[in-house]
C-alpha cells in the first residue's frame, strides 16, 4: 500500500497544476485553496474548495463574468468546484453567521493571481470566538451520532472518531497555540486510505461505510475491517473529546473553577480536577489492582470520567485484574455504572476481567434494526437501566445486591434466555387475552422476575437505536407487564407448598403450608424479612411508605378475627385500605399485608403517629384492645350523596377456585367496611385466604377467597353467609 | 381505484400483511398509531393505584388498490384481523380520484 498521505498530496498537486494553468489574469484578484484542498488532503471525489479573494467590493462586482468561463471549463473537465468570493476585509471580521467560512480559512493556501491581495488576507484577531463556536459545533455534530463511534454503518467523515475530529484536533491546537502531542498518525493513515477507497468504489463523495461498502472494501472479512475502523476511531474520538473539554473549561472561567465540585471529591487515592479523575500517585497505583478497582468504584459513584492521563497510564500498563464479584457487584449497584463500565472498556480493563467481552468487542451483527455494535448495545442497555434507576431509586437493585449465589445465577440465566420473550409477545400476541397472560405468568414464575425482565426488555429495546423505544412500544410493554402482573397476583393458586428443600430447616419450617402464591408474589428479601419477623415474641408489625401508598405487614400467630381486627384498627385511624392479602402456614403463622392510603394525611402531619398506629395494631392483634371501642371514637362519615346509595351485592362463586369459595362484594365504600365484612366472615368460622380490593367512585369491589376447615364451603352454607353479609352491609 | 385504511390490533399485523401479500397486494403503508374507538379508555388498577389507559396502541394499514380487488381485499383483511373481541379495529374505504407514478408519469391503475 502506498503511503495514503502521499497519494493525497500527489492528487492535490495535480489539481493545483490544472487550476493555475487555466486561471485568467485578473487585476486585484487572488485564487486561494481552502478547506480540505487547502490542507492538501484531496480525496478522489471531494469538493475542491476555492476562495476568490477580491481586493474590494468594486473588484468583486465585476468578477462574475470573467470567472464564469473558468469555472465552466473546470466543471466540464470533471472537477467538482465549490467556490466563494470574499474581500480581505470580510475575512478579517469574525461573523458568527458564517462560522464555516472562518473554519475553512484556517487552511488557506495561495494558488495563483494577485499575490498582493492574498498578502492582505489576515484572520480575525480574536481566536476565542472561533474556538467556542468550533467546540459547540463539534459537540452538536457528535450528538447527532449519539456520541458514540460504535455505529454499524458509521459516517467516517462526520461521525465521532471520523476525519472531521482529526481536523478539529488540529484546528484547536492551531487556534490556541498549543502543540499537538497526540499520536494519531496510524488512525489518520487508516482513515485516509479508507476514505480514498470508498470514494473510488462509489465514484462519488460517499463517506458512509454501509454494509455494501464494507463488503467491497474487505471482500474476505468485513468484520475485520470494522474492528480496524473502531480501533482507529477510538483514540481519535478520545483525543478530540479531551481537547474539547480542555477548551470548554478554559472558556468557562474562574467562577466555574471555583465551583469545581470534583475538587471536593478528592480523597487519599484520587484527585478530582475539573471534572476529571487523576491518581494521586500513579506509579504505585498501577502496581496495585485494588486501587484500580477503587478507581472504577469512584467513577461509578460520582459519575466523574477519567482524565486522559489516567486512561493513558492504564492503557500503557494494563494492570492484571482478578476482580472478585463483590467489587463488580458494588460497581453495578452504583448510580453511574454505565460510565464506569465504559471507562473499564476503553482502558481494556473490562476485557481483562471478562475475556468473553473480547468476542463482542466492536462486533457488527447486521440487520436493519440494530444501529450499534454488540458491545455498545450492551453498554447502552446498561445506561438505560442506570438512568431508570436514578429516576426511581427503588426497584431492581435487589438482583445485584444479593451476591451471586445459585439463586441469582439462575435468575441471570433466566433473563439471558428469555430476554426476547416479552418484546416478541408485545407485538405478536393478544396481550388482553387472559390465556396469553397466564401463559406468560407461568414462564415468569414470580413477580420479581417479571419486573427484571420488563426492565431488561425496556433497556434492550432502547439500546437498539435512539428511536426504537417509542411511546407506542412503551405502552405495549406496560400493558403486557400489567396483564402478566395481574395474572401472577390476582389469581389464587390455592396449591400449598409442601415441606421439601426450601433452603435451611428454618426456612422450610416457615414456608411449609403457605400458598404457592406467596412464593410467587414475594421476593427473597421479603421472605427473609417475614421469617425474621416470625421470630419475634410478640406480633411483629412493620410499616413502610411506598410512594403514595403505605404498606403494613403483620406477622403473628393466627387467631380468629385477626385480619378483621387489623382492618378495623387501620380504619379507626381513618386509613383507606386499597389492597390486602393474608397468608397462613401450617404452623399457624400468618403474614397479613395491607396497602392503604392516608386521605387525611394523619401520618404525614403528626410525627410519631406511625408509632402510635403500629402500637395500636399490635395491641388489637394481641386482643388487648377491642376494635369496636376504637371505631366508636371515629366519627361516622356520611356517604357522598344519599342518591348515590345502592344495594350491596354479594355473589358466591364456588367454581372459580379448586380449593376456596369466592365471595364477590360490591358495596358503598365507607370507613370500616373491610373490618365489617371480615368480622362477619370470621364470625361464621371461615378463614380468609386472600382479599383483593378495588375502590372506584365510592364503590368497593372486594373479592374474598375463603375456606372453612381447609376447604370450600358447601353451597348452602355459602349462600347463608352471603345473605348474612348482605343484611349486615345494608343495615 | 379505492383506498383502504384499516386500524387493527398490533399483534395481527403480520397475519394481515401475509394474507394481503397472498392475494397479490404488496404495496402498503404501515404506521404505529395510538387511539381509541368504542373500546375507549379503561381504568386499570396497579398495586392499588388507579390509572387510566386512554389511548391504546394500534397499527394502521393503508393501501390503494384496483376497484376489482376491493371485495377480496376487504374480506381477506377482516378475516385475518378478526379475533371476535372488542378492539379488533375498523376498515375504511375511500374513492381515489387519481394515482400518478412520479418516476414515469404512469396514471390510474397502471401507477399502482
Amino acid at each position: 500500500m502506498a503511503d495514503p498521505l502521499q497519494k493525497l498530496l500527489a492528487r492535490t498537486a495535480g489539481v493545483d497544476e490544472r487550476l493555475i494553468g487555466r486561471f485568467p489574469a485578473l487585476e486585484g484578484v487572488a485564487l486561494a485553496a481552502v478547506g480540505g484542498y487547502g490542507r492538501r488532503e484531496l480525496f478522489p471525489h471531494s469538493d475542491i474548495d476555492l476562495l476568490f479573494l477580491a481586493a474590494d467590493d468594486n473588484v468583486r462586482a465585476g468578477l462574475k463574468e470573467p470567472l464564469a468561463p473558468f469555472l465552466r471549463e473546470l466543471w466540464d473537465s470533471g472537477l467538482r468546484i465549490s467556490q466563494s468570493v470574499h474581500t480581505p476585509a470580510e475575512c478579517a471580521q469574525f461573523d458568527s453567521q458564517n462560522v464555516e467560512l472562518f473554519i475553512s480559512l484556517l487552511d488557506h493556501r495561495f494558488l495563483t493571481g494577485d499575490h498582493s491581495v492574498y498578502e492582505r488576507l489576515v484572520l480575525p484577531k480574536s481566536r476565542a470566538d472561533l474556538v467556542s463556536h468550533l467546540t459547540r459545533l463539534t459537540r452538536e455534530r457528535h450528538a447527532k451520532f449519539q456520541n458514540t463511534i460504535y455505529h454499524l454503518e458509521p459516517h467516517i467523515k462526520d461521525g465521532p472518531g471520523g476525519l472531521r475530529d482529526l481536523q478539529v484536533i488540529r484546528w484547536l491546537h492551531q487556534l490556541t497555540g498549543t502543540a499537538q502531542n497526540e499520536d494519531l498518525a496510524a488512525a489518520r493513515d487508516f482513515l485516509f486510505d479508507l476514505r480514498s477507497r470508498m470514494h473510488e468504489i462509489a465514484r462519488r463523495d460517499n463517506n458512509v461505510l454501509d454494509f455494501a461498502t464494507q463488503d467491497q472494501v474487505d471482500r474476505e472479512d468485513p468484520s475485520r475491517l470494522m474492528r480496524a475502523y473502531f480501533r482507529a476511531a477510538r483514540p481519535l474520538f478520545r483525543a478530540c473529546g479531551n481537547l474539547l473539554e480542555a477548551n470548554e473549561t478554559r472558556s468557562s472561567g474562574l467562577l466555574a473553577r471555583f465551583r469545581d465540585r470534583t475538587a471536593r471529591l478528592s480523597n487519599a487515592d484520587f484527585t478530582g480536577i475539573r471534572e476529571r479523575v487523576y491518581f494521586r500517585s500513579p506509579q504505585q497505583a498501577l502496581n496495585n489492582p485494588a486501587l484500580v478497582e477503587r478507581l472504577f468504584i469512584f467513577v461509578a459513584r460520582h459519575g466523574v470520567p477519567l482524565a486522559a492521563d489516567t486512561q493513558d497510564r492504564l492503557l500503557a500498563r494494563r494492570p492484571e485484574m482478578h476482580t472478585p464479584w463483590p467489587v463488580l457487584r458494588e460497581i453495578l449497584s452504583l448510580p453511574h455504572v454505565d460510565l464506569a463500565l465504559r471507562e473499564m472498556n476503553e482502558t481494556r480493563v473490562l476485557p481483562a476481567i471478562f475475556p468473553e467481552f473480547e468476542h463482542v468487542e466492536s462486533l457488527v451483527v447486521r440487520d436493519f434494526y440494530h444501529r450499534y455494535t454488540v458491545d455498545e448495545h450492551i453498554l447502552v442497555a446498561i445506561r438505560t437501566l442506570a438512568a431508570l434507576k436514578r429516576k426511581h431509586e427503588t426497584g431492581f437493585s435487589n438482583l445485584i445486591a444479593e451476591g451471586l449465589p445459585q439463586a441469582d445465577r439462575d435468575t441471570v440465566v433466566f433473563l439471558i434466555e428469555r430476554h426476547l420473550q416479552m418484546s416478541a409477545a408485545m407485538t405478536s400476541r393478544d396481550i388482553s387475552d387472559p390465556a396469553v397472560a397466564n401463559e406468560m405468568a407461568k414462564h415468569m414464575g414470580t413477580v420479581e422476575r417479571l419486573k427484571y425482565l420488563t426492565l431488561l426488555t425496556y433497556a434492550d429495546i432502547s439500546a437498539v437505536n435512539p428511536e426504537a423505544m417509542t411511546t407506542w412500544r412503551s405502552t405495549l410493554l406496560w400493558n403486557l407487564y400489567t396483564s402478566v402482573y395481574r395474572a401472577l397476583t390476582s389469581e389464587l393458586d390455592t396449591g400449598r407448598l409442601e415441606a421439601r428443600s426450601y433452603g435451611s430447616p428454618e426456612r422450610e419450617y416457615f414456608l411449609d403450608g403457605l400458598p404457592v402464591r406467596y412464593l410467587r408474589t414475594h421476593s427473597e428479601e421479603d421472605i427473609a424479612r417475614h421469617m425474621e419477623m416470625s421470630r419475634e415474641e410478640d406480633a411483629a408489625v412493620r410499616l413502610v411508605r411506598e410512594k403514595d401508598v403505605f404498606k403494613m405487614t403483620v406477622v403473628a400467630s393466627d387467631r380468629p378475627f385477626l385480619f378483621a381486627s387489623i382492618a378495623g384498627a387501620l380504619a379507626s385511624f381513618g386509613m383507606n385500605i386499597v389492597n390486602a392479602e393474608a397468608f397462613g402456614n401450617r404452623q399457624g403463622i400468618v403474614v397479613d399485608t395491607f396497602y392503604f392510603v392516608d386521605p387525611l394525611r394523619t401520618l404525614e402531619l403528626n410525627p410519631g403517629e406511625d408509632a402510635v398506629l403500629i402500637n395500636t395494631v399490635r395491641r388489637t392483634v394481641r386482643g388487648d384492645l377491642k376494635v369496636e371501642t376504637l371505631l366508636k371514637r371515629r366519627p361516622v362519615k356520611t356517604p357522598a350523596s344519599q342518591h348515590m346509595q345502592f344495594e350491596p351485592i354479594v355473589a358466591v362463586d364456588n367454581t372459580a377456585s379448586d380449593t376456596a369459595t369466592l365471595l364477590e362484594i360490591t358495596a358503598e365504600d365507607r370507613p370500616g367496611l373491610l373490618y365489617q365484612i371480615a368480622s362477619s366472615i370470621s364470625a361464621s368460622q371461615c378463614n380468609i385466604e386472600v382479599v383483593l380490593i378495588d375502590t372506584r367512585a365510592h364503590r368497593a369491589l372486594d373479592v374474598f377467597y375463603i375456606t372453612r376447615d381447609g376447604g370450600k364451603l358447601p353451597e348452602p352454607d355459602a349462600e347463608v353467609l352471603a345473605a348474612q353479609l348482605k343484611a349486615a352491609l345494608a343495615g | 381505484m379505492k383506498k383502504i385504511e384499516a386500524i387493527i390490533q398490533p399483534f395481527k399485523m403480520d397475519d394481515v400483511k401475509q394474507a394481503l401479500i397472498g392475494i397479490g397486494i404488496d404495496g402498503m403503508t404501515i404506521t404505529e398509531v395510538r387511539g381509541h374507538g368504542r373500546q375507549k379508555g379503561h381504568k386499570e388498577v396497579y398495586r392499588g393505584q388507579e390509572y387510566t389507559v386512554d389511548l391504546l396502541p394500534k397499527v394502521r394499514i393503508e393501501m390503494v388498490i384496483a376497484d376489482a380487488l376491493l371485495e377480496k381485499a376487504v374480506d381477506t383483511l377482516s378475516a385475518a384481523a378478526r379475533t371476535g373481541k372488542i378492539g379488533d379495529g375498523k376498515i375504511f374505504v375511500y374513492d381515489v380520484a387519481e394515482a400518478i407514478r412520479i418516476r414515469n408519469g404512469d396514471r390510474g391503475e397502471d401507477a399502482l
